[in-house]
């Protein structure tokens, strides 16, 4: 067994591993990541998570839930640390897998890989407490700046292969394909959503059925039960077609922690960044990270002080430029775990269940399938396609079919809490 | 109010002014108080009954929850979120939780204001705010500092071991004994007799401030009501405040305390001899009173239900939530305890939203890079803050409240 396999199993117990090999480590992922273009391509099949924060054993959860690494290939959207007790535990495993299996695992950076946050929301202490100095979060800190910015997923297949579900199975889903499927920790469907087959008419209407009741609703009584909306889900970026299509082209998917950024208009824009740095208090680096999807109009001020807020129309007209399907992107508490937005063209996906142990929400990983059906490779010249003329033409994209994975905070969270950290903060008097 | 018109058991707990004032003098020689409190408050030391006369386990975690609420001021203030002077002074150091402190802070400070009137040198309208387990609480030395002659009377109730320590902290911050109006030279002078403290440190009686060392519980069963609570003026128009402070009790305990106010203290024809208008009989005397609560709400969400039992687990249980857990349940309660005048509910999102106006939001917005929306967002819909007035036909002291913009629904 090497060194490496030895100090993830460490990990894996929740155990630190010495600092001259998180010396070494960093060393070694920042070899890696320093290959590595501002924005990775993924090829599906891949599971996106979103926010980790600290939460270990959350994302030991994570990983019973979705598959072990390398058996599933996962890209995480940043925001490793941070508000959660055991950052470095959770950060130097997820860098120890990045090493050991580059190819099996992605890591993009978020607005919490940064100095100036670590030192504010808690890695930076935790760094001083469990190694007595700060040099293993300088170490930490110099692997964030060579974090990716983003990453792109290509070859989602847009029709999901449907879980062993005898419910499911006995339903009449002629000319229709799975879309959208949710499932709880323990594989139950909860949720499911039809697209009707491309047709000749422009239509790219979607069948939404909901499975109810959901079948382990009362094994697990409140929140346990994934959201049942009421409403269709995304129906896709795929509104301007004009019939012809090839359901094997599947939009790429732009993974990024935060969001879009005025200064960004094409996926190539992100490419020039210069990203081997302390994350900018402002510009378009600084944007991605920070900014946030908003029911407006165009632009708007965040309140976050840092970033943009963007709109439906910025969305829809990103990802028609750039030929994508959808951004994923985490950076936003969702009590459901995951929430789609503008038709499907956007979605949050939060993996930090009970976040900072108080809030009461799931977590979600999104699991986007591979496209088998044999219709070739996309292109993969993503944001070069359909801008040569200024004018996307027979470029209908199709969203693809997305599997959300919901799950609840592990139950050992507790049990391994630091005895004189108060629970959780309230405003009390 | 001098020693000498203080009730005859109170006196005897008081000691001549000089000796007892010199500490303040001595800042050196006082303990860190914070780190005595860190010792005391929590950890080994809960669940127990200590010395005779001590409250029990459950009323010190009750106690410690004061030091939540005075870091998360203190940040707020370092952050430059909110100008208070005071707040370092009676702060122990701890982690930064300011935007809800802000909202928090400045809609009770706007409630006050509305209820204390703009100052003016010839204002005789006296007023009068009674402060429910006040803790470190820094409100009445902004109010001091900031109207030159004091034209309210302002009250804190606390346990004892809560005042102690407070009347403490003010002896040795020179910053806050300015703002009683204790300079050098009065507290040298052996004639001084503007502030009174008790012998056993916990009770403080100045002209325009009051600290009262008292289980709020034992209000509902004293046979005196006045005596209870000395330097009280039951013809004045008063202000009751709690802040995270009533939900500690249970509803039946809550609603009592609430009765001891609207009903023998400021009662129908129960005015106290000795003190205002006491020969005025029945309703005719009864003062305006108004009451603020600032409270948690909505514990049945996701959120809320989490909440409750990471405060259990703490040791810390909100009595009066489940009775009082909605907007509409909070209104009720008003109606049906005594503020039939007005009754009205608003989160703290709400408050946030719509009583902070858009330079302000942008200059607190701009103060860090905010990491937490979402969370400060589900964190500030499981708080509110409720008002409800009575009010005499001759007397409006709650009329600047009328246009204060209330959350409708639940």
């Amino acid at each position: 067994m090497s060194d490496l396999d030895r100090a993830i199993e460490q990990l894996r117990a929740c155990r630190l591993i010495p600092e001259s090999q998180v010396r070494e480590l960093c060393y070694k992922a920042r070899e890696l990541l320093i290959e590595e273009g501002n924005v990775v391509s993924v090829d599906a099949p891949v599971t996106i998570c979103g926010d980790i924060h600290g939460q270990f054993h959350d994302l030991m959860e994570l990983f019973r839930v979705g598959g072990d690494v390398p058996d599933t290939n996962y890209l995480f959207m940043g925001d490793f640390v941070d508000r959660g007790f055991y950052s470095l535990e959770s950060f130097l495993l997820l860098l120890c897998l990045k090493v050991r299996y580059p190819d099996r695992i992605t890591l993009i950076r978020g607005n919490h890989e940064s100095r100036q946050i670590t030192t504010v929301y808690g890695f930076y202490d935790e760094c001083i407490r469990k190694y007595g100095s700060a040099n293993v979060w300088r170490y930490c800190c110099e692997v964030f700046d060579y974090l990716a910015l983003g990453a792109i997923v290509l070859g989602a297949s847009s029709e999901l292969e449907p879980t062993s579900n005898p419910a499911l199975s006995s339903m009449p889903i002629d000319d229709s394909e799975l879309e959208t499927e949710v499932l709880n920790s323990r594989g139950e469907v909860t949720m499911s959503t039809y697209r009707a087959r491309q047709r000749s008419s422009s239509d790219a209407s979607t069948d939404s059925r909901n499975i109810s009741p959901p079948r382990d609703i009362s094994a697990a009584p409140g929140q346990a039960a994934a959201p049942l909306r009421s409403g269709a889900p995304g129906t896709g970026a795929s509104g301007d077609g004009n019939g012809s299509a090839v359901t094997s082209r599947t939009g790429a998917v732009l993974c990024v922690h935060g969001g879009l950024s005025p200064l960004i208009d094409s996926v190539d824009k992100i490419r020039l960044i210069d990203r081997k740095q302390e994350v900018p208090h402002e510009g378009a680096m600084c944007d991605l990270l920070w900014s946030d999807p908003d029911e407006i109009e165009g632009w708007g001020l965040s309140p976050r002080g840092a970033g943009f807020l963007f709109g439906g129309d910025i969305v829809k007209q990103f990802n028609h430029l750039n030929g994508l399907s959808l951004v994923a992107r985490a950076h936003q508490l969702v009590m459901e775990g995951y929430k789609e937005m503008f038709d499907g063209g956007i979605v949050t996906v939060w993996s930090a269940p009970n976040y900072c142990y108080r809030c009461g929400n799931v977590a979600a990983i999104l699991e986007l399938g591979e496209d088998t059906s044999g219709g070739g490779t996309v292109a993969r010249s993503n944001g070069e396609y359909g801008r040569s003329n200024g004018v996307v033409t027979n470029n209908r994209v199709v969203s693809p079919g997305r599997r959300y994975r919901v799950f609840e905070a592990a139950a050992q969270d507790t049990r391994g809490m630091p005895a004189k950290k108060p629970v959780a903060d309230y405003f009390l008097t | 109010m001098t020693p000498r018109q203080l009730p005859h058991h109170r006196s005897s707990k008081l000691q001549a002014p000089s000796s007892k004032l010199l500490p303040f003098l001595m800042a050196s020689h006082i303990p860190n108080l914070n780190t005595l409190r860190r010792g005391r408050g929590r950890g080994r030391g809960l669940g127990r009954t200590e010395e005779t006369g001590l409250p029990s386990g459950k009323d010190r975690i009750v106690q410690g929850t004061d030091n939540d609420a005075s870091v998360s001021r203190l940040s707020a203030v370092e952050l430059g979120y909110l100008d208070d002077a005071y707040a370092a002074a009676l702060t122990p150091p701890g982690p930064p939780r300011a935007p809800g402190t802000y909202a928090r802070t400045t809609a009770i400070d706007q409630l006050v204001a509305r209820f204390l009137g703009p100052y003016s040198p010839g204002n005789t309208h006296k007023k009068q705010i009674i402060s429910l387990g006040a803790g470190s609480d820094t409100r009445v030395f902004r109010l001091l500092s900031s109207r030159q002659t004091p034209d309210f009377v302002y009250h804190e109730l606390d346990f004892a071991v809560n005042t102690a320590e407070k009347i403490r902290t003010i002896r040795s911050a020179p910053v806050l004994q300015r703002a009683l109006g204790i300079d050098s030279s009065e507290v040298s002078s052996e004639k001084h007799t503007r502030v009174a403290v008790s012998e056993a440190g916990d009770a403080l009686h100045s002209p325009s401030y009051h600290i009262h060392p008292v289980d709020l519980r034992s209000l509902s069963t004293c046979s005196n009501p006045a005596s209870a609570l000395p330097g009280v003026e039951t013809g004045l128009p008063t202000l009751l405040i709690s802040e995270c402070c009533l939900v500690y009790l249970s509803p039946i305990e809550a609603e009592e305390v609430v009765a001891f106010f609207t009903q023998r203290l400021f009662g129908h024809g129960r005015a106290v001899p000795g003190h205002g208008d006491s020969s005025q009989e029945a309703q005719v005397g009864v003062a305006p009173l108004g009451l603020v609560l600032y409270e948690p709400i909505r514990p049945n969400d996701a959120f809320g239900r989490t909440m409750v039992s990471n405060l259990a687990a703490r040791g810390i249980q909100l009595k009066t939530l489940p009775r009082y857990a909605s907007l509409g349940a909070q209104r009720d309660r008003f109606r049906e305890q005594g503020f039939g005048n007005g009754q009205a509910v608003a989160d703290i999102e709400f408050i946030w939203k719509r009583w902070v106006n858009e330079d302000e939001k942008e200059r607190v917005a701009g103060l860090e890079m905010l990491d937490e929306m979402e969370e400060w967002q589900l964190l500030a819909r499981h708080y509110c803050i409720a008002w409800g007035w009575r009010d005499r036909e001759d007397v409006s002291a709650f009329a600047g409240w009328k246009d204060l913009e209330a959350q409708q629904g639940e």
